[in-house]
This record gives C-alpha cells, sequence and structure tokens, in this order.
C-alpha cells in the first residue's frame, strides 16, 4: 500500500491530433466560405416542400393504408405479378396483328383461355372493390 | 385660463406615454398645463429630455407608490 | 361549434392551421366547422418586403396562393368583414353574408397610414406594401450620392426594420462604390435609438463603427416635399436628398368603425389573449394592443397559445396555457451577418454578436416561413 497519491498520467497532445483538428477547421471554413444565399435559399426551399409534401403523405389515410396493404405478401405476389403481366403484354402487343373487328374474330377470343382468365381476374378485382366501398360507405366514412 | 389635462398613460409601454404627450401637446393651448401618470420608467426619464428639447416647462415630477406624475405646461 | 378567423395574414393563418390539425377528428366529424375570411386570396411574406427595397427579391417571391396553404377542412372566403357584431356573435361581410360564431379569432393586422403626416406620401419612401417597396428600390439604385435620412413613426410593425434597413443602406451604398458619398443620418422619436434598450445599446456602437449618424427624440411632423425638408414636433428641420420613413401604424379601419380598440389596437387580455369583456372572442397578432412588438414571431407564438387553448376548451372545457410574451426577431447587421433579439414578458433580448451562420438560418427561414404558416413549424 503506498501512501503516495498516484500521479495522473501524462496527457500528451498528438501532432496528428492537431493537424487533425486544423484540417477540419480549415474544411468548415472553406464550406463556409463557399455557402451563397442562393445556396442556402434553394436548398431551405426544397427541404421545407420536402417537409411539407411528406406531411401531406403521411397524414393521407388512403395512402397510409394503401402502403400497408402493399407491404403484405399477397400484395407483393400481386405487384410482382402486375409488373410482369406489364412486359409481357407490351411484348404480344408488338408481336400480334392488330384486329380486324370481325364477329368472328369476337367469337374466337371469348372462348380463347386468356380472355377467360382475363374476365375472371377482372371480376375478382370488381368483387373485392365493390364489397370494400359498400362496407366504407355503410360505415360512414 | 390655463388647465389642467390629466393623461392617463399607466400601464401603456414605451413610447406610448411619450406619444400621448406629443399628442395632447399638439392639442393644448399655450400655457395649458398637462399632468401625464405613467408607470413607465423609460418614459418617465425621456419625458423631461422631451420638454427640455422642444422648449416647454417641466413643471414637476414626482413619483407616488408606482406612479409617476409629470406635470408639463406648453410655454410655445 | 363554428369558429371563425377573420384575417389570413401570419396569425390567422396559424390559427386556423392548427385548429384544423388539432381538431382533425372534430371537423371531419361535422362537430366543429372552420371558416377563415380574408381581404386576399394571396399570402405575403412580409419581412420580404426589405429585401425587395434592395433588389434582393422580386415581388412575385413574396407570394403564394392562400388557399394552398391552408388545411382542406377550413371553409375559406376571400370575403373581408365589413362590420363585426360581436354582442350577436356574428359578422356581416363586404358581399353581405354573415357569419354567425361560436368563437371569433381577430387576426386583422395593421397598417401603415403615412397619409396622416402631411407631405410624407409625397416626400418619403417606404417599404412596408409592395409597390412603396419596388419604389424605392428604384430611387435607391438612382441615387448618386446625398444626404440619406431615415425617421421613423409610432407605433409600426416590425420593431427591428428601422435598425436593419440603415444597415442594408449601408451595404447598398457601399456595393456600389458611393458610400463616401452618402451621409446616413437616422432619426428616432424616443430617447435612445431603439425602443427595445438592448437593441439600443447593441445598434450605437454599430452605427458609429458604419459612421451612421443619428438624433434622438425626433418625432415626425411634416414633410414639405418640394424642397425637401423633414420637420419634427420639436422644431428641428431636416434637409434631405432621399428620405426613407417607417411611418405610424393603425388597426384596419373596421376595427376603428365598430369601435372595438382606439387606432385600431383592440384591448386585449396579456395572458389569455381574450379581447377584454368578450369570453368567445380571442385576438392575435399586430391588431392587439399588447406591449409586445407587432411582428410575424409574435403572431406566431400567440396563434400556438390561442389554437391550443380553443381545442383543449373544445376538448376538455379548459385552457392550457399563457401567451409569455414571447418574441424572436432576426436582425440583419450588414454584410451577411445576422444576430437576433429573444424576449418576453419578463426577460428582455440578449443580443449576440453578428455571425453569418445566423444569416443563413435568416436565409433559410424565408422559406421556412411557409411550412411555419401551415402549421408544421
Amino acid at each position: 500500500m503506498t501512501t503516495q497519491t498516484e500521479t495522473p498520467p501524462t496527457t500528451t497532445v498528438n501532432n496528428d491530433d492537431l493537424q487533425r483538428l486544423v484540417e477540419f477547421a480549415q474544411l468548415v471554413t472553406s464550406a463556409q466560405d463557399a455557402m451563397s444565399d442562393d445556396i442556402v435559399t434553394r436548398l431551405a426551399r426544397v427541404m421545407n416542400e420536402g417537409v411539407t409534401l411528406l406531411d401531406r403523405l403521411t397524414r393521407n389515410e388512403g395512402l397510409m393504408t394503401l402502403l400497408r396493404v402493399l407491404d403484405q405478401p399477397e400484395s407483393q405476389r400481386l405487384l410482382v405479378g402486375l409488373a410482369e403481366a406489364l412486359r409481357e403484354t407490351s411484348r404480344d402487343i408488338a408481336t400480334t396483328a392488330p384486329a380486324k373487328g370481325s364477329l368472328i374474330e369476337l367469337v374466337r377470343a371469348v372462348f380463347h383461355p386468356g380472355t377467360q382468365e382475363g374476365i375472371r381476374i377482372l371480376t375478382f378485382l370488381g368483387q373485392h372493390l365493390n364489397h370494400s366501398l359498400r362496407e366504407q360507405h355503410r360505415l360512414g366514412s | 385660463m390655463s388647465e389642467t389635462k390629466i393623461i392617463d398613460a399607466r400601464d401603456t409601454f414605451c413610447p406610448g406615454p411619450l406619444m400621448e404627450l406629443i399628442m395632447y401637446m399638439k392639442q393644448a393651448s399655450v400655457g395649458d398645463e398637462l399632468e401625464l401618470l405613467s408607470t413607465d420608467k423609460g418614459s418617465a426619464a425621456d419625458i423631461p429630455e422631451w420638454i427640455k428639447k422642444v422648449g416647454h416647462d417641466m413643471v414637476s415630477i414626482e413619483k407616488i407608490e408606482e406612479t409617476w406624475h409629470l406635470k408639463v405646461r406648453k410655454a410655445k | 361549434m363554428r369558429i371563425l378567423v377573420v384575417g389570413g395574414g401570419t396569425a390567422g393563418t396559424i390559427v386556423a392551421n392548427n385548429l384544423a390539425r388539432r381538431l382533425a377528428a372534430e371537423t371531419r366529424s361535422g362537430k366543429v366547422r372552420l371558416t377563415m375570411l380574408s381581404a386576399s386570396d394571396r399570402h405575403m411574406y412580409q419581412p420580404g418586403l426589405l429585401y425587395v427595397a434592395f433588389g434582393q427579391m422580386t415581388p412575385d417571391q413574396l407570394y403564394r396562393d392562400q388557399a394552398s396553404l391552408l388545411e382542406a377542412s377550413i371553409d375559406f372566403h376571400v370575403d373581408p368583414v365589413k362590420q363585426f357584431q360581436l354582442d350577436q356573435h356574428k359578422v356581416v361581410t363586404e358581399s353581405g353574408k354573415v357569419h354567425e360564431y361560436d368563437i371569433l379569432v381577430i387576426a386583422t393586422g395593421s397598417r401603415m397610414v403615412p397619409e396622416e403626416t402631411p407631405g410624407l406620401n409625397e416626400g418619403a419612401e417606404f417599404f412596408y406594401t409592395e409597390a412603396s417597396a419596388v419604389k424605392m428600390y428604384k430611387r435607391l439604385r438612382e441615387f448618386q450620392g446625398g444626404r440619406v435620412a431615415v425617421a421613423v413613426g409610432v407605433p409600426h410593425k416590425c420593431p427591428i426594420a428601422p435598425v436593419e434597413v440603415m444597415f442594408a443602406l449601408h451595404d447598398f451604398f457601399k456595393a456600389r462604390g458611393i458610400r463616401d458619398k452618402v451621409q446616413l443620418k437616422y432619426y428616432y422619436p424616443i430617447g435612445r435609438i431603439h425602443t427595445i434598450e438592448n437593441v439600443a445599446i447593441w445598434a450605437k456602437p454599430e452605427f458609429d463603427r458604419l459612421g451612421i449618424e443619428y438624433e434622438t427624440l425626433f418625432n415626425i411632423k411634416e414633410v414639405d416635399a418640394k424642397n425637401k425638408i423633414l420637420k419634427s414636433e420639436e422644431g428641428i428641420d431636416v434637409e434631405y436628398d432621399l428620405l426613407v420613413v417607417i411611418p405610424a401604424h393603425r388597426g384596419m379601419e373596421v376595427v376603428e368603425r365598430d369601435k372595438l380598440g382606439q387606432g385600431g389596437w383592440i384591448p386585449t387580455n396579456r395572458h389569455s389573449l381574450k379581447m377584454n369583456g368578450h369570453d368567445n372572442v380571442y385576438v392575435v397578432g399586430d391588431t392587439t394592443n399588447l406591449p409586445v412588438s407587432k411582428t410575424g414571431s409574435a403572431a406566431h407564438f400567440q396563434a400556438e397559445v390561442i389554437s391550443e387553448n380553443i381545442a383543449s376548451i373544445i376538448k376538455v372545457g379548459e385552457p392550457v396555457r399563457d401567451y409569455d410574451g414571447k418574441v424572436y426577431c432576426f436582425i440583419e447587421a450588414g454584410h451577411d451577418r445576422a444576430t437576433y433579439a429573444m424576449f418576453n414578458y419578463l426577460n428582455p433580448p440578449d443580443l449576440k454578436p453578428p455571425s453569418k451562420p445566423m444569416h443563413w438560418f435568416k436565409v433559410a427561414y424565408n422559406q421556412m416561413y411557409w411550412t411555419s404558416v401551415r402549421g408544421l413549424l
């Protein structure tokens, strides 16, 4: 056991640290010098418009509900499906001759599995959209 | 025949009291006496200076409780 | 519950938007109806007028469409009030419509009245309206040198403006290379160079340093525009080559006409911001008779208190806050440096030395203003 009080460890100021501090101060000064009223004005305007937009979007109940629903896995599949369908459709249109407009072609189209699939998916969409709208009206929103 | 008009500018703030005084001085006749009541410390200092600058008479300044009573006479 | 806000300036817009946000559920369900009446379909950023007078902003940058700043739930009409009938809880507008209210917020603001001083309109430059600010800029540009006098009438809105315009004039003539040909002199009505003591203490050495002369206890009496002489109540004549005046202000005519307050300043309780004698009427912004500076920042802080209180009265039956007199004013001190004065009923401002970052804060605030009147800041 020692009765001497411990001397504090020597603190050395590292020349490297000082150099870094000076460089940092120079950086700040040069940034200050580079700044102009116009830069600040433009930045501030964009930021404020951004804040305003975000505020409006986040308070838009419909949009927020849409985002929540889109987050779900089934919705993700639908979105991916939609994206792929768009791509394939674009290709098919490019490689298919334009319709002639005759009755025979219409009848052929009705019996085409693709048409029936298309009607089926629109039916589902229409049914659910209808149901949701009626529910919302009923609940008085 | 001069009369003393009392201007109650208590609880109004600088430059209120001085402005009130100027307004009433404009309307007063030479020889008229005005007594301004003010709770504003700044005005109590400004008003005697202003009176001196313009050339009117500072009759008296009294502080009764929290209120300054400044009596002035229109000299010209 | 019908809430009517009269006035679409800074105070009125913030009150209306804040109420719309706080009472979103109540407005949706129809329990509360928010209506705003304004004299204009545009909202002006008034501090920008000083920039216009010095060619740093164009007039179009001062305005935004008022409707675009308001929450969707606010029923907004460009139809100013022609008559207040407070004892019957209603107002009549210019178009003849009658709006009944349960709670009224009067935010009609203030206006300069140079016409009350003989010769002032003919002889002086102003920057308190768009037209006068543009005219002043043109005069400043053609000015080749001589005596520039800046005089101040009371009361006026924006207490810092007299000091800021001096610094701006100094910088302007310096940039044009004619500062040595210009004599800048400042005339102020009371016994020091600014009504706020700490601002006067701070500004005096700045004026000395920049070669700006000043005379106190100078009250504008009239202007001899033909001979270019400014005359004071104290009997002093000042010859000038260019005269810039911050004129005395009054509240709106309708406020005076309906005898709501002398000079257009409505007697208002300094803490609750209710109109004296009317429990369901609030007054906010320039048109109060409060001993607070007439500024946008005071309007903002008052508006926050009022909207919080009205909302809480509706929700829980009691107000929750008092206005403490808070004001926050930027001071552009020239040479791209700024400081600020923050004070309230109890504490005077404590001015820091001007700095560049503070100047940029002001420049950024010119944009942030629009976010703040939306009730976002």
